[in-house]
This record gives structure tokens, sequence and C-alpha cells, in this order.
């Protein structure tokens, strides 16, 4: 592409998330474009497709301090919007109390996507096929956002409202994810199917993790990429897992339990029935992989 | 926008449009056509440079991020006209062939060196698993990699 082809973007730089959130509140949260990694938006902006109307006014948040950090807190892992996912990997208490999160990382692309991906901008885009949502959905996050009306906290159960919408304003900026990891040891499975190892979006990717406690499950957090309209958060798999001896889970009801979670389609990807498979293929190995 | 950045050790500066790609200004603007453009979306790897000593996309960086950053890309590997030891694996070992993603494996894996002085296979295959080839195959290129490290670490062939 050369120079006079490309679209003239507004662009700036912000100094803190105080100023970001007033420029977002004079805009009605529109208009604007918050760029971290740019995994997702510098494809849209080089193949020359300018949404509707006016070019938005292009905000880089990358190295915005109060978006960065990951902190662990004895209970607690806090990682800011914008941490990328190689920092994500390297960190060492993501590695001891989230392992499954560093090794999303390794499957989410390569380690240049790696090292510009954010948590936060894949929770932005709000693609159902995001990797990173789905490997930290499975702990129940809460998702701290911001703006001029103060900081709210949404848990992430009350996020989703449909296809690539969420309960999260317009002009709310996400700032971190908290989440409570079970105990270091605790069962845990990423799975990825994908036509290749690094850069490939999810055909179907399953995280999940599994707390058991003298036979019986006591927290089961699960979640799903690529097999619905929004990530799924496998209800009636959640349900049909906690309080129950993990040597008891009868196959039938869990395959049942996530045919009733998912809704998958066809697409340039893979097949509804492929991944209907898939979906409880993935479901069914992790409940064995517990019985020992 | 004015953008001040330094490219393989040295200060540039340049007035472009700040969502112009990484790429475009590295092959234009500041005359280092080494990195090549395949896909142009992130999924090749072939204009991986490195951005403050991690690997990107220089397709998918905007040019307005770079300010104040540093930039190493493939010219910035050899030293006085010599190639690095990597640069003389890749060749010796059949590691290069048509060119075109050697560019962005080259960084890849100059990226993986810098970390790690005694790679596994596996450490290799993982640090170039962003970067495609269509013509080798990748073993000489994992074993180009692997035969740079033993070389840098002064191992006995």
């Amino acid at each position: 592409m050369s120079v006079s082809d490309l679209p003239r973007y507004d662009f700036c730089h912000v100094e803190s998330l105080a100023a970001l959130c007033d420029m977002l509140s004079s805009r009605n949260g529109k208009g604007m474009v918050l760029l971290a990694g740019g995994t997702d938006f510098m494809v849209e902006v080089s193949q020359g497709a300018p949404r509707r109307g006016a070019l938005p006014l292009v905000v880089d948040i990358s190295r915005m301090p109060e978006l960065g950090g990951i902190d662990w807190d004895g209970t607690r892992l806090r990682i800011g919007a914008a941490v990328s996912y190689l920092e994500l990997a390297r960190h060492a208490a993501v590695a001891e109390h989230a392992p499954l999160l560093a090794a999303m990382t390794y499957d989410i692309g390569g380690p240049t996507i790696q090292a510009r991906g954010t948590l936060g901008g894949n929770f932005a885009t709000a693609s159902p096929a995001a990797d990173g949502v789905a490997a930290i959905a499975a702990f129940d996050p809460i998702i701290e956002v911001q703006s001029v009306r103060g900081r709210r906290r949404i848990a992430m159960a009350d996020l989703q409202t449909g296809y690539k919408t969420s309960t999260r304003a317009d002009d709310e900026v996400i700032v971190a994810f908290e989440l409570e990891p079970p105990p270091p040891g605790t069962p845990w499975v990423w799975r990825k199917v994908g036509t290749r190892m690094a850069q490939a979006i999810s055909k179907v990717a399953l995280a999940a993790v599994a707390q058991i406690d003298d036979g019986v499950v006591t927290r089961f957090g699960a979640a799903m990429a690529s097999v619905a309209p929004v990530t799924a958060l496998l209800p009636n798999v959640r349900k049909l897992m906690t309080g129950a001896r993990v040597d008891e889970v009868d196959a039938a009801a869990l395959d049942a339990a996530v045919e009733a979670d998912v809704a998958p389609i066809d697409d340039v990807r893979s097949t509804r029935e492929y991944r209907a498979h898939c979906a409880k293929a993935l479901v069914r190995s992790f409940v064995i992989s517990l019985r020992h | 926008m004015k953008v001040e950045l330094i490219v393989n050790g040295e200060a540039r500066i340049v007035e472009l449009p700040p969502m112009l790609r990484l790429l475009d200004a590295l092959r234009g603007p500041l005359g280092l056509c080494g990195t090549k453009e395949g896909c142009g979306e992130g999924e090749c790897g072939s204009c991986t440079v490195l951005l403050d000593g991690e690997p990107v996309n220089a397709c998918l960086v905007a040019i307005g991020q770079c300010h104040g950053r540093e930039i190493e890309t493939v010219e910035g590997l050899a030293r006085d006209g010599h190639l690095s030891p990597l640069q003389h694996c890749m060749s010796a070992h059949g590691g290069a062939q048509c060119g075109i993603c050697t560019p962005g494996m080259l960084i890849a894996a100059e990226w993986l060196l810098r970390r790690n002085q005694a790679p596994e296979t596996d450490d290799v295959r993982r640090a170039i698993a962003g970067n495609i080839c269509r013509c080798t195959g990748y073993e000489r290129i994992v074993a180009s990699v692997l035969a740079a490290a033993k070389l840098m670490r002064g191992d006995a062939p």
C-alpha cells in the first residue's frame, strides 16, 4: 500500500486513564478506536475498509501504565488490560497459579502475536473465537471498567449479551481482569483444535479447571471458544460437575449438557457437526482425566 | 506525524501518517528493504522485526506507535560486513531457499538465541511457530538455528 492510499486517520497518545475517560465521554464513546496491540485493527486498516461514516480517532493506549502490570496478592491475580500475552506467559505468578493461561498464550499465535495481543483487546473486540477470553473465563474473572462515572466491576457471567455485544458501555475502558485461581496443583485443561500450531483461529477450544476434594468436585470452571455467538460458559456442564463425584459422572448426561451449552455453526474454519463432536470429546476427555 | 525512533542502533526521524504500517516505513522512507511483506495480515511472519527487543509483525504495528522506540531489522544482524553466526549457519545449512521468509526467520531465531543460548529443538520450533516457509519443510531452518547456537557457545563442531 502506498502512503497516498492510506485513509487519513487522526491519531493521538493519551497520558492518563482519566484523560482517556474524559475524551471518550466527550464523544459519547463513539468514533474512537483504542489501539493496543493492533492485531485486529491494523488488518482492517490495511485492507482499506474504513467503517461507515467518518474515520475513527485512533488513540494509542499500548503503553498506558494504568492498563499494565500483573499483580498477585496471595489470593487474587490481577492482570492489566494492555498486558501482552508474552508478558502473561513469562510471569511467575501466572505460571504458578494459573498455568492454564500460560499454556493458552503459546496457542494464541506465534511469538509476534503474543508480543502484541492483549486480553483487553480480545475482550473489546469480543469475538467468540478468542482463545484468551475463553481461557480466563474458566476462572470466572471480574472485568474492571472505568469511565467518567467511576470504576465498575462486571462479573464474567454478566458481561456478554450477544454476538460481539456486552454490558460494557461505549465510553467504558477495560482496565483489568481479576481472578481467584484455585490452589496450585488443581487439575486444568487448555485444548485448542485448529489447523496450525500458531496463528490459527480456533475451530473449538476448551479451558477448564476442576478443584477436587475427597473425590468430589468442589469448583468447576469452564469455557469454550468458537462454539456459540459468545464465549460459551457451559452452565449445564458446570451444574452437572459441581458437587459430583468425579468417578460417577454419567457420560451420556455429560454429552447432553455440552450439547445444551453450545450452538456451533458452519463457517470458513469448520463445520457445525465437527465442532459439536469436538466440544463433547474435549469435555469428556478432561472429565475422564480427573478420575486418575 | 513526526516520529523519532532508533533503527538498528541509529537515531532516525520520519514524518509520516501515524497509521502507516511500520513495514511500509521501513521499506520506504527508512530505506530498509530487507524486511519482506508476505501476507500483510500477521499470519506469515515474513515481516518480523524486533520492537524494543520483542518480535512483532511489522505489518501490524502503526508507525505512530513507534515514537521513542527501538527497531531492529535483518540489516542490523551483520557486523562490519560479516554475516552473524546465525546468518552464516542459515546459509551453510540450507536454511534459506527462496528467501522470502528468511529475514523474518532470522529475526525470530535471533530473538530466541538472545534469551536462550542452548535451545532444544522444541524451543526453536516454538520460536519460529509464527513464521511460514514454503520451501524448506523447516528441518533445515531448525538445524541452522541449532548449529548457530552451538557456534555462538563455542562448542566443538
